[in-house]
């Protein structure tokens, strides 16, 4: 008798405790968004199933001794993963179109405002009862208006672990949602006229500038901003491997073999975050409260500053390539170029949005490495 | 800390960090138009000016340039 109760003991029926079940049933809803809806099902399959496996009673595969546990350790507790995934990105991205026209990076700077309103507005949550975020909180919170996954997790990771869960899941679902999030925003701010503004084409750019980009880039974060070398450093190894032409075996080998397995560790670290105890509390719908509006600042702000750049420039800019400015490559400048073509059906804006794009993942890597600088 | 100086203190982080990144990435903007300048002085090619040269029979290179791409519209067309 007494064997049979301690089997009964083993089984997951027994233990199941009621935030376990619910946080399985997260799981499952990120895997139906991934699978069902292909919101971004590369990171959401296994953050997932990582959620699942973290819930499972008794197994404890993310207490020490755990798989999962190991694998956060490893990767996301050292900053290894993003940086790994920030030189895929690096390597997946062509900056020809921010080369052609550089003023773009105001658009992408600009943007970055949704990061530091939503600090400030998360340190305003504390006026509600059952809210305490301290300033590092803050910081990894306002950081999802980056609209950048690695960037998120490794600023989560630096300043505000215990919240990395919620802001890795904030932060990857609002850029599947970008679709949904941006155009309504966009066409709020601007005229049909100004969505229609059509710009002059992008010069071609030499092998010889591309090259030089990312050594520029990485002597200027050398100079003034170190903090953020981690981030940029990565990311302009992997883009002078895309250009330099001689290395393409490393370069194939970063933006396919080694991001895929570095995201598949990385979704289920970032699945291990999301247990119970830590996932459902009052702080987490906050953070996802603040997330939405972090994008939605930030969309805004790059709007505006696009539409003050075409207001005193000679050569016109269309304002909604400003919405690019958050980043989220290359979904954003996709839904750019789908709102542009709903008020001027031969008005291809892609090649334009890519510029602020692009512009927007070193605007949101500068971003990180000040509040580094300054929080952490 | 109470919620009124950390509020201060995110304000004059928002402010700096928006100050920062800006300063930042026009600094980036003058670095990447300097570089075009100093990338396309190199690759530009000198445009050597070329002359109308006369076939041995006598119907100018301009007149079978014409000819030739009426030609290959024509083909193309087809």
């Amino acid at each position: 008798m007494d064997g049979l109760l301690n089997l009964w003991q083993a089984t997951g029926i027994a233990n199941f405790t009621i935030p376990t079940l619910i946080m399985m049933a997260v799981g499952c809803g990120l895997l139906y968004l991934a699978i069902a809806k292909g919101f971004e099902p590369l990171l959401l399959v296994p953050i997932g199933f990582g959620a699942i496996l973290t819930n499972i009673p008794v197994a404890g595969l993310a207490e020490p001794g755990g798989l999962l546990y190991y694998v956060y350790y490893i990767g996301i507790d050292s900053g290894v993963f993003p940086l790994l995934i920030f030189m895929g990105v690096g390597a997946m991205t062509d900056f020809s179109a921010l080369i052609a026209n550089p003023r773009m990076l105001l658009l992408g700077a600009a943007a970055q405002f949704g990061i530091f309103a939503t600090l400030f507005g998360a340190i305003a949550l504390n006026y509600v009862p059952g809210f305490e975020f301290t300033l590092k909180d803050a910081s990894a919170i306002a950081i999802i208006g980056g609209a950048d996954g690695p960037t998120a997790i490794f600023l989560a990771s630096k300043l505000a672990p215990e919240l990395l869960g919620a802001i890795a899941v904030a932060a990857y679902s609002y850029m599947a949602l970008v679709p949904i999030i941006q155009p309504p925003i966009m066409r709020l701010l601007t005229t049909p006229q100004e969505r229609s503004i059509a710009m002059p084409q992008l010069r071609v750019v030499s092998k010889k500038e591309k090259i030089l980009f990312p050594l520029m880039v990485l002597s200027l974060t050398i100079l003034f901003l170190p903090s953020a070398t981690p981030l940029v450093g990565m990311f302009c190894l992997g883009n002078l491997m895309r250009e330099c032409g001689v290395v393409d075996r490393l370069s194939n080998t970063a933006q396919n073999e080694l991001i895929n397995i570095t995201t598949i560790f990385l979704g289920l670290a970032v699945g291990s975050k999301l247990a119970a105890e830590h996932f459902l509390t009052v702080e987490t719908l906050g953070i996802l409260l603040l997330g939405a509006l972090a994008f939605s600042i930030g969309t805004a702000s790059g709007v505006y500053m696009a539409k003050i750049m075409n207001r005193l420039s000679s050569n016109p800019i269309n304002p909604l390539v400003g919405a690019a400015g958050v980043s989220a490559v290359p979904m954003a400048a996709r839904v750019v170029n789908k709102v542009g073509l709903e008020s001027n059906p031969h008005n291809f804006l892609l090649m334009h949005a890519m510029g602020p794009n692009v512009a927007g993942v070193l605007g949101s890597a500068v971003a990180a490495g000040i509040l580094l600088a300054l929080v952490g | 800390m109470d919620i009124g100086a950390l509020l201060i203190e995110a304000a004059s982080l928002m402010l700096t960090g928006m100050i920062g990144v800006f300063v930042f990435l026009s600094i980036l903007i003058l670095a990447v138009t300097n570089l075009s300048k100093l990338a396309k002085s190199d690759t530009e090619v000198p445009i050597v000016p070329t002359k109308h040269r006369q076939l041995s029979n006598g119907v100018p290179s301009a007149h079978i340039a014409a000819i030739s791409a009426a030609i290959s519209q024509y083909r193309t067309k087809q």
